[in-house]
């Protein structure tokens, strides 16, 4: 019996003295653990630090792409803008020159002149000498232009590059069309400069009133002429 | 005989069945329990060879000396002193001691033994 109860004692001083030891060791155990973990953990963070710089590196390395093709775009938006306003300037030509060959309807201030037959004509003399001929509305159209008009017209009719004008008799044909007297020739243009160059001595005017016509020049704040038909 | 034999056996296989661990500050106080541990069983041992073994000295040594150990560790960490050291220290010169007084006796005995067989 006293024997029993000293294996019972012993049993159990060894039994908790067997669990404290190997609980121990387990514990050491699984403490040495994490620092392997730590190790890989170590070697996992480093791995992502890598992979986050190569990012950034590309990062760089695209925005810098990107700062490039920004630039390129802004350059070729330059360029473009470059080539609208030489496009613009030309559309401005094509229509001026549009405007001055007749393609399209003009209108601004301008000069007329109205030339009619001398009212006074003597029995004795020959009528020819007293009307308005051909000649006289070349001679005026031809001073118009070269003193800068840009459209010029007779009655409301438009002269264009391939008109002409004759004289049947009587009346005048412009472009087929014909027109009694008296004759009104209206040009756009600068209106000081054209009356200038009409009413030079010796000019035009001179030599129509020497001529026995009647002349009537006058300014105008605005002519309308339609574009060409056709 | 065979049963503090298989009860130390079933002790350490329930150690390593436990799956909990412990936070790491803890780890000081099993350490000392494990050293408390050693002293009394040595102490046992000795008191053993001496004949002065008391079943009673032997079990509330055992356990009273480890939960001095753990209380001094206690109140070390609560002041900020190292006061477990103290207590490996004691207890460490105690085990020595003790597994030195029992080399002693062992080798006495066998000594008596050798008398016996061969007493001339």
């Amino acid at each position: 019996m006293k024997l029993r109860g000293r294996h019972v004692i012993f049993s159990l001083v060894l039994f908790v003295f067997g669990f404290l030891i190997t609980f121990s060791y387990q514990q050491t155990k699984n403490f040495t653990q994490p620092n392997e973990l730590d190790e890989q953990e170590w070697e996992r963070d480093f791995f992502y630090r890598q992979q986050l710089i190569q990012f950034e590196d590309k990062n760089n390395q695209l925005q810098r792409e990107i700062d490039q093709k920004r630039q390129d775009i802004l350059r070729l938006e330059r360029q473009l803008s470059a080539e609208a306003e030489e496009i613009e300037i030309a559309v401005d030509k094509k229509t001026k020159l549009q405007l001055i060959t007749g393609e399209l309807p003009i209108q601004g201030p301008g000069l007329f002149v109205t030339v009619r037959d001398s009212e006074y004509i003597p029995s004795e003399e020959n009528v020819n000498q007293y009307i308005v001929h051909d000649r006289h509305i070349q001679l005026i159209i031809n001073e118009m232009y070269s003193a800068g008009a840009e459209a010029i017209a007779i009655n409301g009719q438009r002269i264009f590059s391939d008109s002409y004008v004759y004289c049947v008799g009587p009346v005048i044909s412009v472009d087929g069309i014909q027109y009694p007297a008296p004759f009104t020739i209206e040009a756009i243009g600068d209106p000081d400069t054209l009356q200038e160059s009409l009413e030079m001595p010796s000019g035009v005017i001179d030599i129509l009133l020497n001529d026995q016509i009647e002349v009537e020049v006058g300014k105008k704040q605005t002519i309308e002429m339609g574009a060409r038909i056709g | 005989m065979w049963l503090p034999v298989l009860f130390l056996v079933v002790g350490i296989a329930l150690g390593f069945l436990t799956d909990f661990t412990i936070a790491e500050q803890y780890t000081k106080y099993l350490s000392i329990a494990i050293l408390a541990a050693f002293d009394t069983l040595f102490g046992g041992i000795r008191a053993h060879f001496e004949k002065t073994f008391d079943q009673m000295i032997f079990i509330s040594g055992f356990f009273f000396n480890i939960t001095l150990a753990v209380i001094l560790t206690f109140i070390g960490v609560q002041l900020g002193v190292d006061l477990y050291l103290a207590a490996v220290f004691a207890l460490g010169l105690r085990v020595f001691q003790n597994i030195a007084t029992i080399r002693r006796h062992i080798f006495q005995y066998r000594k008596q033994i050798n008398q016996k067989k061969f007493p001339f």
